[in-house]
């Protein structure tokens, strides 16, 4: 039994990647009929996986700096890439995410998708096993084959549940992301040639001695990379995140995804598949390129600046209520990546929570939009009107969900856009104050959209014949709305469960970012010293 | 003088076998009269044989018939490759509705043995004599192949276009032979060799014009651009499994010939300099990759967007050339490897949609994917393959190509290597497209389910598996690669 | 003795007349014998050479050539027969089933 669990122990995280990629195989081969007991086997097994998870929570030791629950297999033995797991304090949070909001995607759909339920349901699981394998892998080609591999059920998410024009969004979604892909990878194929190439160092005993995949020796290595290398390397590897957080400009593959996905597509979208474009900003491309990161701050910043107040005015114009719900997603993460641009301990930890609230908060928000759109068939605020007499518990729900999006005080979004401002204040690495004054309007703007659709859906007369008999919210609906109100509550009000958590592994990176940065400044000096000699002679 | 050719016989047994499996499989023909598994079953066989001989082979390395033909594990790399596909395209015709119609009885069987003998050739040929024949032996009989069906219009006109084109670009390339016959007096691709790196290059244009002219003969078979124009009407026209045994055999044997051609004959960092042949190559393989990417997009018949694919993958593989070192060979060699499970299977898949409803025509293909879900998810897996999705052995040719090409130092390939997979950015467009009309669209009225017996599904399986399996865990692929490549002494 | 150059020119002209009547020409039969006009300038040139040298590999080669000839031929019009019976005809501009 102790061995049991000691193998348990060690193997979590295998466990949890791998429990819902291989217990949905047998979804393939059930029988249309048994449409009841496909909905609970999956839901169960969601819900192991969620209970795993919470072990991996308890389990993990926030004192410890670096990765813990560390598996490595040979996987591969000629390119030396393993099969090499472990986590930090910012991947438990993401996995912890992931787990949590599969479960509730795959109740909220429990009534609304009808048609080719078993493949739905497999879609939703095999998903769930691949983001945590992201999230969670430290070689760059294992990472790479979950990123890459993320991309086929959504694809399908979009292009089969989806409504109308759901096979032009599915495609757009695919070529997008696809296009970021291809320049990840071949990011990460020259990344470990120039740190195996000799004179690409000050110190030729820098270099790579053999070929590796391994993200833990690599980030030792590539900061002291050339720094015009190491901003083509950024760019390779960031634009890909980019477009997958999204930050203006390569967002317009957003709307069309969200609007046309069904609605656990546009959860999951929403709350786990941007996180892995920040998630992999934190991970790769600021550890990995520091110099690179420096040079390019103030254009990342000033791009996160311009799709706050950008995402917030667009969502004040939408008729749509999913489209407005999207694009605040757009604003919402530029927070999240200025956040990191800051790099300050407050901000990057309020990027981390954020990442974390935008997930609750959005998700929750493109629920309660589904439920709305499931009673109307229609998702046009115009169309609504006074909602709240006729759905009260409904309204309430949407009340503080948009107040937590907004970022009111108490709740979990004042937490994350509060720590972010405050760290993109006092940081020296974005060296203006300007930034997070800009941003905090984006603050303002999204409680003047979010209010403001708010007192056209909820208040006044019930004016339209089709709403009087709305029923109000039924007992899946509230299972699913409850625990994200119960965490939409609790980060707000104790933060310190979360946010201690990844407080190390923050201060890693952080402290990583600071050592190359002195080490790269000091080789500038020794640089220019070469060259006068050079002359000289 | 007897010594040397019982010597080169007792090392000629895997083709010999194959000759004497051919004699036999025509006198059953003979004998039987009538359409029967019988005669495959030889030829299987005599195939099974060969490969036992042929694996016997490897780590050989000689020379046969007086500096003819080579034994070494580059050969017996691709002959291994010509045994398995072979296998798999006369279990194809033997479950192919199309292949009945035909008037013939069997002669299919020792048609594609005569190929793949032909194929075998090719793989260890090391003079150009020989090259040309055994490049004219598989060229010969795809044509008869290709026009198998000799009622059906389609059929015969893709037969004549493929002779048409065929002999004429095989005429362009003996021209070329003969220029570098006058200029080196020799026709052995190792004297060549010598000859060139021992004297001064004077004459740069000839060689070049030379060189181009040798590789529009094998350009051709390996349908890469600009000898590309037979590819999309033949591949329509001629039967399914013939023409998937065109686009694995028959152009994983035109690669074999002319990667050892250049890399034996021409790999030499003067010689490149001053031949230039390496720019040649990248600019077909380019103009292969965008032309191939590009117009696929716009097709409707499946059968004309593989053949458009198949121009795009030969793009791929000449870029593994282009770099001239031995990784750049090794990722030739995966890809090819991954090329056979992939594209066999989608052609297999492309049969069985076509046995139910006697149509290539993707429009009416809407809704496949639920008709037949097995159909549906074997195609998803073949196409993200081809597209180099990873988990799939596809990935794993692209990714070697790709870091061969990043990893020379020259920042032109580096160059080269954001083109490409741009262009794979392109090429997923059409393969999702596939999956889109299987998928996401709906039939206008609803129609009935497709069963496939067992024996269908097994075959299917047979290639799927392995295309997911190796995309996983591809290490003996890898080390197969790496003994292949080893007598070329490439650094 | 005459000198090699009029023999390897005559084997060019010989060769570049093949070609164009292979791009020009719309009979499939007249296509064919281009082609064989093509492969006889090289098989003139490899005499050519051959006899300059005095190694005997362009000889073989020629030899060789003329087999191959003989099969292409043999299959060609093979193929021009089964391709009349269904078109009633042998241009090529009106074989176009498949988009050319």
């Amino acid at each position: 039994m102790e061995q049991l669990s000691k193998i348990l122990y060690e193997n979590i995280l295998t466990i949890l990647i791998f429990i819902p990629i291989i217990f949905s195989l047998p979804l393939l081969f059930l029988k249309k009929q048994s449409e009841k007991f496909i909905k609970i086997y999956s839901l169960l097994l969601s819900l192991i996986v969620f209970i795993f998870s919470l072990f991996l929570f308890l389990k993990f030791n926030p004192d410890v700096e670096g990765y813990q629950f560390i598996v490595k297999y040979k996987w591969i033995s000629f390119l030396n890439a393993d099969y090499h797991i472990g986590i930090d304090g910012i991947s438990l949070l993401l996995i912890m995410l992931t787990t949590f909001t599969i479960p509730l995607s795959i109740l909220i759909s429990w009534q609304s998708v009808n048609k080719r339920i078993k493949l739905y349901y497999f879609m939703i699981l095999i998903l769930e096993g691949s983001l945590i394998g992201v999230f969670s892998s430290l070689d760059l080609l294992l990472f790479y084959v979950f990123w890459e591999f993320i991309l086929i059920p959504m694809y399908f998410m979009i292009g089969i549940w989806g409504s109308e024009e759901r096979v032009y969004a599915a495609v757009k979604f695919f070529l997008y992301t696809m296009i970021g892909s291809v320049l990840l990878i071949i990011g990460v194929i020259w990344l470990v040639y120039s740190c195996m190439e000799k004179d690409m160092f000050l110190n030729a005993e820098n270099a790579l001695r053999k070929f590796t995949l391994d993200i833990t020796q690599l980030d030792k290595i590539s900061p002291f990379l050339q720094p015009q290398r190491q901003i083509l390397l950024f760019l390779l590897f960031t634009i890909g995140f980019l477009i997958k957080i999204p930050l203006f400009p390569f967002h317009t593959w957003l709307p069309d995804a969200h609007v046309q996905a069904p609605t656990a597509g546009s959860v999951i979208l929403a709350a786990l598949l941007l996180k892995m474009g920040t998630y992999g900003l934190l991970r790769f491309s600021v550890p990995l390129f520091p110099v690179a990161f420096l040079t390019l701050t103030p254009y990342l910043a000033v791009l996160a600046v311009v799709g706050i107040i950008y995402g917030a005015l667009v969502s004040i114009v939408q008729k749509d209520m999913k489209k407005l719900v999207a694009f605040s997603s757009v604003s919402h993460m530029g927070f999240i990546v200025l956040g990191i641009t800051a790099l300050t301990q407050e901000a990057v930890q309020g990027s981390v929570i954020q990442m974390v609230n935008h997930g609750l908060s959005t998700g929750a928000l493109f629920m309660l939009v589904g439920m709305l759109y499931e009673r109307r068939h229609t998702k046009e605020i115009a169309q609504f009107g006074g909602i709240a007499k006729v759905m009260p518990v409904y309204a309430g729900i949407f009340l503080v969900v948009s107040l937590s999006s907004i970022g009111l005080p108490g709740l979990n979004g004042f937490i994350g856009e509060f720590l972010i401002l405050l760290g993109a204040f006092g940081s020296q690495n974005l060296k203006s104050i300007y930034y997070s004054v800009f941003s905090a309007t984006g603050v303002i703007l999204s409680a003047v959209y979010l209010l403001w659709m708010y007192q056209r859906v909820f208040t006044g007369p019930v004016d339209k014949d089709e709403n009087k008999n709305l029923k109000d919210i039924g007992k899946i609906e509230l299972a699913c709305l409850i625990p994200v109100l119960i965490f939409i509550v609790w980060i707000g009000v104790r933060p310190n469960t979360f946010l201690h958590k990844s407080e190390k592994s923050v201060n890693k990176i952080i402290l990583q970012f600071k050592n190359a940065e002195i080490i790269n400044k000091t080789r500038n000096t020794i640089d220019i010293n070469n060259s006068v000699f050079r002359e000289e002679k | 003088m007897q010594n040397l050719i019982l010597y080169s016989l007792s090392n000629f047994i895997p083709e010999t076998i194959l000759v004497v499996t051919i004699i036999v499989c025509i006198i059953a023909d003979l004998i039987i009269r009538k359409k029967s598994f019988a005669v495959t079953f030889v030829a299987i066989v005599g195939l099974v044989l060969s490969f036992v001989f042929v694996v016997k082979q490897w780590g050989l390395s000689m020379s046969i018939f007086s500096g003819m033909l080579a034994i070494d594990n580059y050969a017996v790399f691709f002959k291994l490759l010509f045994i398995i596909s072979t296998l798999f395209i006369l279990l194809f015709v033997e479950t192919s509705k199309e292949m009945k119609t035909a008037s013939h009885k069997n002669e299919h069987v020792y048609l594609i043995l005569s190929l793949t003998t032909g194929a075998y050739l090719m793989a260890s040929s090391v003079n150009l004599i020989m090259m040309y024949i055994s490049l004219e032996m598989v060229s010969l009989t795809s044509y008869i192949l290709a026009g198998y069906l000799k009622k059906d219009k389609r059929s015969t006109e893709a037969a004549i276009k493929y002779i048409i084109y065929g002999a004429a670009s095989s005429g362009i390339m003996l021209y070329g032979m003969t220029l570098i016959y006058g200029y080196t007096a020799t026709m052995n691709i190792n004297e060549i060799f010598l000859y060139l790196s021992k004297n001064p290059i004077t004459d740069t244009p000839v060689l070049l014009a030379s060189v181009i002219m040798i590789s529009a003969g094998f350009g051709y078979k390996i349908s890469s651009v600009p000898f590309h124009f037979w590819t999309p009407d033949v591949y329509e026209g001629a039967p399914i499994p013939i023409t998937a045994f065109l686009a694995v055999t028959s152009s994983a044997a035109g690669f074999s010939v002319l990667v050892r051609f250049f890399l034996v004959g021409f790999a030499n960092t003067e010689i490149i300099t001053a031949v230039k042949w390496q720019e040649v190559i990248i600019v077909f393989s380019i103009a292969s990759m965008i032309i191939g990417n590009f117009v696929a997009v716009w097709q409707t018949s499946l059968k004309r967007l593989l053949a458009y694919s198949s121009i795009a993958q030969s793009g791929y593989i000449l870029l593994g050339l282009a770099v001239v070192n031995s990784a750049g060979l090794f990722a030739v060699i995966l890809y090819l490897s991954a090329y056979l499970f992939m594209n066999l299977g989608a052609f297999y898949v492309t049969i069985l949609i076509h046995n139910k409803l006697g149509t290539d025509n993707m429009d009416e293909m809407d809704g496949l994917g639920y008709r037949s879900p097995f159909i549906g998810v074997t195609m998803a897996v073949f196409m993200f393959s081809l597209a180099g999705i990873p988990a799939t052995v596809g990935f794993i040719g692209k990714f070697y190509i790709f870091s061969a090409l990043i990893n020379t130092n020259s920042p032109n390939l580096t160059w080269l290597a954001v083109v490409g997979l741009l262009n794979s950015v392109v090429s997923l467009f059409f393969y999702v497209k596939v999956l889109k009309h299987m998928f996401l669209n709906k039939p206008e009225k609803p129609l009935p389910e497709l069963d496939y017996g067992y024996a269908n599904i097994l075959i299917t399986l047979l290639l799927a598996v392995p295309t997911i399996l190796f995309g996983l865990y591809f290490t003996p692929l890898l080390r197969l690669a790496e003994n292949s490549i080893k007598i070329f002494g490439l650094n | 003795m005459i000198d090699i150059q009029y023999f390897l020119i005559l084997s060019a002209v010989l060769f570049s007349i093949g070609v164009i009547g292979v791009l020009v020409r719309r009979n499939a039969i007249v296509i064919f014998m281009c082609i064989e006009l093509m492969l006889n300038s090289v098989n003139l040139s490899l005499i050519t050479f051959s006899s300059f040298f005095s190694n005997y590999y362009g000889q073989i080669f020629v030899f060789f050539i003329m087999t191959v000839a003989a099969a292409e031929a043999a299959v060609g019009l093979a193929i021009i027969i089964s391709i009349y019976r269904n078109k009633e005809s042998i241009n090529v501009d009106e074989i176009n089933i498949l988009k050319w």
